[in-house]
């Protein structure tokens, strides 16, 4: 297992570079002044000569990443000159509402996702199956963001049982706090709670047919004792390892999801930096996010090679 | 015919009904998707505007027939050009291995450690907007996941005993590659590519939404929703039918890729 984890561990280093160096090559191909861009109405000859200082513009293009890179690294991303703020702060104070609402998300996905699949596994052909099917067709299929906007109109606009936009911190009211995560939340859960349903359909059917299920069945143990004891257990170690893969996939989600409901988080900062065309932000957005995408993912690789001792070999 | 064979077939009419609505629609249809009619404007839905109208009086039909050309026109080309791009980078990384396999997989690994949303708006804002930019930002997406699964085909295939065969009766590599090992990989790949022809369709809705996709007035399902929100609670129609349109494409794709899935490892189709 160590060099397994040895082996995965070795890959952020690599990976964490070629990513910060696509992420700056590409902001360096906008066409243009970035000072000029970044400036907007604000670009003076004067102010853009001083941001082409601070930013070091004139600098060689290896230079400029390295002083990015590693003020990055230490979690300086410069100052956005829009705002007058160090990014690193801003990143800092929007990223526990992208975190949070990801958690909450991966847990209604969990909570929903699971049983429905494990359900129509067990009994397949019956009620429970056909639902979970087609649920997890049209879960899969429904795009996040109109589902967003039909629970605003239904649940927020029409019933008014829940607030559509804005965002309260955990501290200042636990209540309201997830009163304001609520619709977002379930958003972002929808299609990947039908994944997960999907999967665990999947998972049961494969484990059903295994030998140890047969002899369970053949040394006569009850179906009930069969379906707890030895199919559920089995079949949650590809469950487990997906959740992981969700996870990953609802920070991109996130972007999407904290703009129709007005979340401040990091995923709305960024998608806010490239309209305005703001590329220090962007490009500093775009590498956190990727970074903790990265992330997840690698942790998600390492609870499989705790889970399934076979993974390790490869 | 089993079930499953049903959900494929159903999958293919589904995209069959679509494709002939986007291509005759435009032709066929009374109402402009662009014309505007203000005295026409959040009318709801009648006989013969069974979508209503949009807050500037457009006919909503009109438009989510025209948006469907976009949304295809985007997902194909997307995923044509990710194929033209990531298919032959698989088939080179799978045949040769060692350092060539390297070269070409790390750097497409660093595409994938991004979330595929993050990088088409990454690429959207440096590019700008507009149908072809955002063809090509998604196959820029595509291009690794393609190539992955073309080489994990080869890799299977290499080790097939018809292969050795084939390269034991002295078969030239590109006869080997072309006749042997390239149409095994085919039926993954179809996978592949309509599950991508399903997240292109919601992708482009999604940037477009975001307003770095298809630029306005070209009508597209995403921009659609976006100008509606606004109107929602007088003129639902306006979201209700862009959003289940987006979802009927969607959903004729994937059911398209579970049943070649199940063709695929024919262990499934029994169950």
């Amino acid at each position: 297992m160590m060099a397994y984890a040895g082996r995965r561990l070795a890959l952020i280093a690599p990976m964490l570079f070629g990513m910060s160096l696509l992420v700056f090559g590409l902001m360096r191909l906008v066409p243009g002044d970035p000072a000029a861009i970044v400036l907007g109405y604000k670009a003076t000859p004067e102010t853009v000569r001083a941001l082409r200082q601070t930013f070091h513009l004139d600098a060689p293009l290896p230079e400029q990443y390295l002083r990015w890179l590693g003020g990055a690294l230490r979690g300086d991303f410069g100052l956005d000159f829009r705002q007058n703020e160090p990014i690193g702060e801003m990143i800092l104070a929007r990223l526990p509402v992208t975190i949070e609402l990801t958690l909450l998300a991966t847990a209604c996905a969990v909570l929903i996702g699971v049983p429905l699949g494990l359900l129509g596994g067990a009994r397949r052909g019956g009620a429970a199956d056909r639902t979970s099917l087609v649920v997890g067709l049209v879960g899969v299929s429904i795009p996040d963001f109109w589902l967003g906007i039909m629970l605003i109109l239904l649940l927020s606009l029409g019933a008014g049982l829940l607030p559509s936009s804005g965002f309260v911190p955990l501290t200042e009211g636990p209540l309201a706090n997830l009163g304001h995560l609520a619709l977002p939340a379930l958003t972002l859960a929808a299609s990947r709670a039908a994944v997960l349903g999907r999967l665990g359909r999947a998972a049961v059917l494969d484990t059903v047919h295994r030998g140890y299920v047969q002899v369970a069945r053949a040394k006569g143990l009850r179906e009930r004792a069969v379906l707890w004891r030895h199919v559920l257990p089995n079949a949650a170690i590809p469950i487990v390892t997906v959740i992981g893969l969700q996870v990953g996939y609802m920070l991109g989600g996130a972007i999407v999801v904290e703009t129709i409901f007005a979340l401040p988080g990091v995923g709305r900062m960024m998608l806010d930096a490239v309209l305005e065309r703001n590329y220090p932000v962007a490009q500093s957005t775009v590498l956190v996010i990727g970074a903790l995408f990265m992330l997840v993912n690698l942790a998600t690789d390492l609870l499989y090679g705790v889970i399934d001792p076979r993974v390790r070999l490869r | 015919m089993t079930r499953r064979g049903g959900i494929a077939l159903a999958g293919i009419g589904i995209i069959a009904g679509l494709v002939a609505l986007a291509v005759a629609g435009p032709h066929v249809l009374p109402g402009s998707p662009t014309a505007i009619a203000s005295d026409r404007a959040l009318r709801g839905p009648t006989l013969g505007e069974p979508f209503g109208m949009d807050d500037l009086g457009r006919s909503m039909l009109s438009r989510v027939v025209h948006a469907y050309r976009v949304s295809l026109d985007v997902a194909v080309s997307s995923v044509l050009l990710a194929l033209v791009i990531g298919l032959p980078l698989g088939l080179l990384a799978g045949y040769a291995e060692g350092v060539l396999d390297q070269l070409i997989m790390r750097p497409l690994d660093v595409l994938m450690a991004f979330p595929a949303i993050l990088l088409a708006i990454a690429l959207m804002g440096v590019f700008g907007t507009g149908i072809v930019l955002v063809s090509a930002a998604l196959g820029i997406v595509y291009t690794p996941i393609i190539a992955r699964v073309v080489r994990a085909a080869v890799l299977a295939a290499k080790a097939e005993v018809y292969v050795e065969g084939a390269r034991a009766l002295g078969a030239p590599v590109p006869r080997l590659v072309l006749r042997h090992i390239l149409p095994n990989s085919t039926t993954p790949v179809l996978v592949q590519v309509s599950v991508l022809m399903a997240i292109a369709i919601l992708v482009e809705a999604a940037l477009s939404f975001l307003g770095v996709g298809v630029k306005p007035p070209t009508p597209s399902l995403g921009l659609m929703l976006a100008d509606g929100r606004g109107f929602m609670l007088q003129a639902p129609w306006v979201v209700v039918f862009p959003g289940l349109a987006i979802m009927a494409a969607v959903l004729g794709f994937n059911m398209l890729a579970d049943g070649l899935r199940d063709w695929l490892d024919p262990q499934v189709a029994t169950r």
